[in-house]
């Protein structure tokens, strides 16, 4: 199992975790990951406000990059899935493809349209039965509640994820449940975490984090799994801030994706990189019987 | 005490129009809908509206194809006046912003329809009656009106000759509440919930009709219900002859195209009432399906035919009966679809009681006579919406101030208390669902003497036990069952006329079909039927038919 | 003989005032899976419960009344059918919609929903630069057409608003629909006003969209409202440049990925926040440095730069420096 990996921006930087225990579980489960120092930023639904055929060039150079090279995306990014889903959905529209062709061009490269945009969740949901994976486990996360937390960007628009209900998906949840943890069902877990305006109303981004972290908390979860850097960034670094708005001490450890699936896998919380969270994960990783090392 | 210049009841198209009319002629108005103006059911009409402005077509062709089409029972000189303001009203409601489909030009695209000499028929996709609506409330918002959102017209107050004023229900916080008013005007649509297959909304009760009715006013013609050919089998939801026209075929139990038979020319494409006339002997003769209904069969078209060009027929098929066309056949029959008959007016919209005013469905002016034409229906809204708005304002200049007194109010609410106060009684939904199924069964499509005096002898039962309507509901905010016990008693009268009608009239003319008198009779029947409010039940009488230049002869498609 | 399926339904009851909480109150049916919510609970009217408070009205999904939440979900009832909904759930449950106050069962109180709708002054301003023709329709272009024609497919259900998690934190945000709506004016080449009303919406209203896409998701008509909200924020910027803190964003996003082709965190929070901003988040920030102190440094450019600032260059108006 081959992908081009496109990490997307955060994994790069703040979110570093992230791109660690992606590589971990790949190597763990034998999925090849081929690196595009050549990839740029999917424009994270901020670059299509300002300018959508500019996005929708932008993303169409990154899929042109990956068919050129004969392979799939491999996203762990919610945003970036869906920008660049939404570039592929874009394409078809012959409108649209009148403006990019020439583009393309240009910069002398071409896209045909077979470029696949495929989540780590959804490779690993898709590619590896539960009975698979649950063979792999090593550390079941017995007695651990987690919250999955989607990411709006990997539900909807709907008809560009035509396996998930885009208000009651269930797939995380299959996945956690092959880990060995307990899925929590919660309203929140398909809501947005506030991120897109974290920089515009941080207030009212703070309160809907808040809102999210409290349904979960609200539905016994010891933590929360996100496959969304973007996301753990709302959750997690400014869960202090929500915890402001929403008037409640929250307390709440937030997985990346990678990160869990790792714990069940066997890695040391340190190949994972849980100590760089702001919220602490002790507390769960104590539920499953395992201690971080202080970085 | 609320008072206004003009009260408009209902806030369809119809209604809106004549609110709008009135409201720039200067008056003050006021709208009272039981409904959310956009909720109306004029949002629910599909085809297009009709006006004959193209080159090749003429306001002539026009008003020849409405006087035929209605068996030649709509008044020519009424007709005429519609036909010639078509074009007007058509621009004046894309000024105000309605979103139509334009042709490559850039024109106001057209398209044809069943009846009509060209197309003629103006239309936005296939949600015309849902982009007017939306234009006209948008553009009524840029005027000063008062809207009673979501009350239910009880009572129309005349004294000394005319109209006074209205008491009105409000549901939201449970009281009655009166109006005074200069004029009135009744645009509170059709009564299709007199049958329970209708392609009609719930409701579309008749309210206004039957409550003009009671305080005086004359109806019209209510004996000539049209019955829509292809209405989905449970719900009722219109499948638009649309699907048909894109090569769809009927079938009965024994796989046969049946329509061979009916219409050897134009087969499925035939008019509405030699259609729905088929599927009815069919299912008669034991040759529908088991729970009468026939197959409309749409898969030969192939998949991508039928979801580019019958998407929202896939979408009502498969939300609403659990069908795909693109593989099965569509369980459909014939429903209830449009109310000929109405409050009898004029074309200014008058009734016979001074200061009372009637547009839309809700009203009979006649220009459909005894068959509505495709695409003429939404046009009568605005025509005679706006007509009607604007006799009202100019009568409410120089009325005198209306009285209202406080006996009016307690009169009207008095018997709603009554029902509310019985321990024990008939529940509203289970009399009206008998009143449906005694319209289904013995005053469709086909009718025979020995039917409609069925129909006639189990109206009478309801009407006794009507006397034993209760209302459950104590609690004062949002009590629908309260609306519902008035609504039943609506359509319960309405049934009462329309099957009065129906036994009168001894021809078959438009979609009035007697089995026992199967041919039209000129020399007897070409008048319209007039019903009069009276304790012991309707009095018909009959008004002449205006000619102007058409005379009649066999229609022929 | 038809399939049928055992349905249990759990609906909300509450009259404010009279109540004092609200409850569930279980129902149980045989009915064919295909049977619409509406048709359930209309034969709880009939056949149980009288009392039972909701609205409907055309049962075709057309009319916008029968609105509520199934299941979690914001639907129209009249469009649901119960077996996809068993299969899933094993049941179902049935609450008013959110965002409006209950004012009985399952009747919510619109009127913040209109109040929304009505603050984008829905109808055509004229423009007396250019007044309508005479006695003729405006002619239009098939491609001027094109950009609204679906717009009046909206039903004003409040589905959307309903949904919508930026009109539950900020009562300011007018919601989906309002903003749905203000794009079929914008675009329509019969309105005198479009710069004025972009102006008008921009404070507090269209930038505080998630983009989450709960409305789109919930239309029962398909309008997709993210997506007009998206195409007016474009709209907003080209008219007037960046005046919002949300437009700044967008703006500095996109000049941000020039730079580099990836994102310089640290300098995207620095060009939207501006100095005073930047410094009112300096605690936020060290907090943050603490864990990830990567984000002092910047990223490196990525290979093939050239080819992303040609894209910028040819699809972008403005004259770049590099």
């Amino acid at each position: 199992m081959k992908f081009a990996y496109y990490p997307g921006c955060v994994a790069q930087e703040s979110g570093k975790e992230l791109d660690m225990a992606t590589r971990w579980v790949s190597r763990k489960l034998g999925i090849e990951l081929v690196e595009f120092p050549k990839f740029s930023c999917c424009g994270s639904g901020f670059i299509d406000e300002a300018n959508l055929t500019l996005n929708v060039a932008l993303n169409a150079r990154n899929l042109a990059l990956a068919e050129a090279a004969g392979l799939d995306l491999l996203t762990v990014c919610s945003t970036c899935t869906g920008m660049l889903t939404l570039a592929n959905v874009k394409l078809k529209d012959p409108k649209m493809r009148a403006k990019i062709d020439p583009v393309l061009q240009q910069i002398g490269t071409s896209y045909r349209g077979t470029t696949k945009v495929r989540h780590l969740l959804h490779v690993l949901t898709e590619e590896f039965p539960p009975a698979q994976l649950k063979a792999l486990v090593t550390r079941p996360l017995t007695g651990l509640k987690v919250g999955a937390f989607y990411g709006c960007h990997l539900l909807r628009p709907a008809e560009e994820y035509p396996t998930e209900e885009p208000e009651d998906p269930r797939q995380f949840e299959d996945l956690i449940t092959a880990l060995g943890a307990t899925p929590v069902y919660y309203r929140g877990r398909v809501m947005c975490c506030g991120f897109p305006i974290l920089f515009v109303k941080e207030g009212t981004a703070n309160h809907i984090a808040g809102r999210q972290i409290q349904d979960a908390k609200a539905h016994g979860a010891d933590a929360m799994a996100t496959p969304c850097p973007l996301c753990h960034i709302s959750l997690d670094a400014y869960q202090n801030k929500a915890e402001h708005e929403v008037h409640q001490a929250l307390d709440m450890p937030v997985f990346h994706l990678p990160q869990l699936v790792g714990l069940a896998l066997g890695a040391r919380p340190e190949e994972l990189g849980l100590s760089r969270h702001l919220v602490s994960v002790d507390g769960a990783l104590a539920k499953i019987g395992t201690v971080t090392v202080p970085a | 005490m609320r008072r206004h210049d003009v009260v408009v009841v209902g806030a369809g198209l119809a209604g809106q129009r004549a609110a709008l009319a009135a409201a720039q002629a200067g008056r003050d108005v006021a709208i009272v809908s039981k409904l959310h103006p956009l909720r109306s059911h004029s949002g629910a009409a599909q085809g297009g509206i009709n006006a004959a402005v193209g080159a090749e077509d003429s306001v002539d062709t026009h008003i020849y194809d409405t006087v035929k089409g209605s068996d030649y029972l709509g008044d020519q000189d009424a007709i005429e006046f519609f036909c010639r303001e078509a074009g007007s009203i058509v621009v004046e409601m894309e000024h105000f912003g309605t979103i139509f489909s334009r042709g490559a030009d850039g024109s106001l695209a057209r398209r044809a329809f069943g009846g009509a000499g060209f197309p003629r028929t103006i239309y936005a996709a296939d949600r015309t009656g849902l982009a007017l609506l939306q234009a006209i409330y948008e553009h009524l918002g840029t005027e000063t009106i008062t809207v009673y959102e979501e009350w239910d017209l009880v009572q129309l107050i005349v004294r000394d000759g005319r109209a006074q004023g209205i008491v009105a229900f409000d549901r939201k916080h449970g009281t009655f509440e009166e109006i005074a008013a200069r004029a009135i005007v009744i645009a509170t649509g059709p009564a299709g919930r007199v049958y329970s297959r209708t392609t009609n909304a719930h409701s579309c009760t008749g309210d206004g009709l039957a409550i003009a009715y009671r305080a005086g006013a004359w109806l019209k013609d209510m004996e000539f219900v049209q019955f829509h050919p292809t209405a989905l089998l449970e719900s009722g939801i219109l499948i638009t002859e649309g699907a048909r026209g894109e090569g769809g075929i009927l079938k009965n139990v024994n796989g046969d195209r049946f329509m061979t038979k009916y219409a050897p020319h134009v087969m499925d494409l035939a008019s509405r009432d030699v259609v729905s006339r088929a599927i009815t002997t069919e299912i008669a003769e034991g040759r529908g399906f088991p729970g009468e209904y026939v197959h409309l069969e749409l898969m030969h078209l192939g998949k991508e035919k039928i979801e580019s060009r019958l998407q929202e027929i896939c979408d009502f098929s498969r939300n609403f009966a659990g069908v795909d066309p693109v593989n099965e056949p569509i369980p459909v029959r014939p429903g209830q679809h449009y109310m000929m008959g109405g409050i009898s007016t004029n074309i200014r919209g008058e009734t016979s009681i001074a200061g009372l005013y009637s547009a839309g469905e809700a009203a009979c002016v006649s220009i459909h006579g005894a068959n509505r034409l495709g695409g003429n229906s939404l046009l009568e809204t605005l025509v005679f919406g706006k007509q009607a708005g604007i006799a009202a304002a100019e009568y409410a200049l120089t009325a005198a101030l209306p009285s209202i007194t406080a006996d009016d109010l307690s009169a009207a609410e008095r018997p709603v208390r009554a029902m509310q106060a019985k321990k024990d009684g008939v529940e509203p939904l289970a009399l009206r669902s008998e009143i449906q199924s005694v319209m289904d069964r013995w005053v469709g499509i086909y009718r025979n003497p020995a039917d409609l005096g069925k129909a006639w002898d189990a109206l009478a039962d309801l009407r006794r036990r009507s006397s034993e309507l209760r209302i459950i509901d104590q609690t004062s905010s949002y009590s629908v069952n309260l609306g519902e016990a008035l609504e039943t008693q609506h359509i319960l009268d309405l049934a009462e006329v329309i099957v009065a009608g129906a036994i009168a009239r001894t021809e078959s003319r438009g979609a009035h079909a007697r089995v026992d008198f199967p041919k039209r009779d000129d020399a007897n029947w070409m008048k319209h039927t007039i019903a009069a409010f009276r304790p012991e039940g309707p009095q018909l009488s009959y008004a002449p038919v205006a000619y102007t230049r058409w005379d009649p002869k066999e229609r022929v498609y | 003989m038809v399939e049928t399926v055992h349905a249990t339904f759990q609906v909300y009851r509450f009259t404010p005032g009279v109540d004092s909480s609200p409850r569930y109150v279980s129902y149980e049916f045989d009915l064919p899976p295909h049977t619409p919510v509406l048709s359930a609970l209309l034969k709880i009217r009939q056949e149980i419960d009288p009392t039972l408070a909701m609205r409907y009205s055309c049962r075709s999904s057309i009319c916008g009344s029968c609105a509520m939440v199934i299941n979690s979900k914001s639907r129209l009832a009249c469009q649901t059918q119960i077996g996809p909904e068993l299969a899933r759930h094993g049941r179902i449950v049935i609450d008013p919609m959110r965002n409006q106050p209950v004012a009985r069962d399952l009747i919510v109180d619109q009127k913040p929903f209109w109040h929304d709708y009505e603050r984008i002054d829905p109808h055509l301003i004229a423009d007396p630069a250019h007044p309508m023709p005479e006695g003729q329709p405006n002619p239009m272009t098939p491609e001027q057409v094109d950009r609204f024609y679906e717009t009046p497919r909206c039903i004003a259900c409040g589905a959307c608003y309903s949904a919508c998690p930026a009109k539950e934190a900020d009562p300011e945000f007018p919601g989906p629909m309002a903003l749905a709506k203000l794009y079929r004016f914008v675009v329509d080449p019969r309105d005198g006003a479009t710069r004025e009303r972009l102006l008008k919406i921009q404070p507090g209203g269209l930038w505080t969209c998630l983009r989450c896409h709960l409305c789109t998701a919930a239309c029962p008509k398909d309008v997709r409202p993210s997506e007009r909200i998206r195409d007016l924020k474009e709209l907003a910027i080209a008219a007037q440049g960046v005046t919002e803190a949300g437009s700044r964003h967008a703006v500095a996003f996109k000049e941000n990925i020039y730079e580099r082709g990836l994102l310089n965190e640290g300098k995207l929070a620095r060009q939207t926040l501006g100095l005073a901003g930047t410094a009112a988040q300096l605690p936020q920030a060290m907090r943050i440095l603490r864990k990830k102190p990567e984000l002092l440094k910047s990223p490196p450019k990525i290979e093939g730069l050239a080819e992303v600032r040609k894209i910028y260059e040819m699809l972008e108006d403005e004259e770049r420096s590099g």
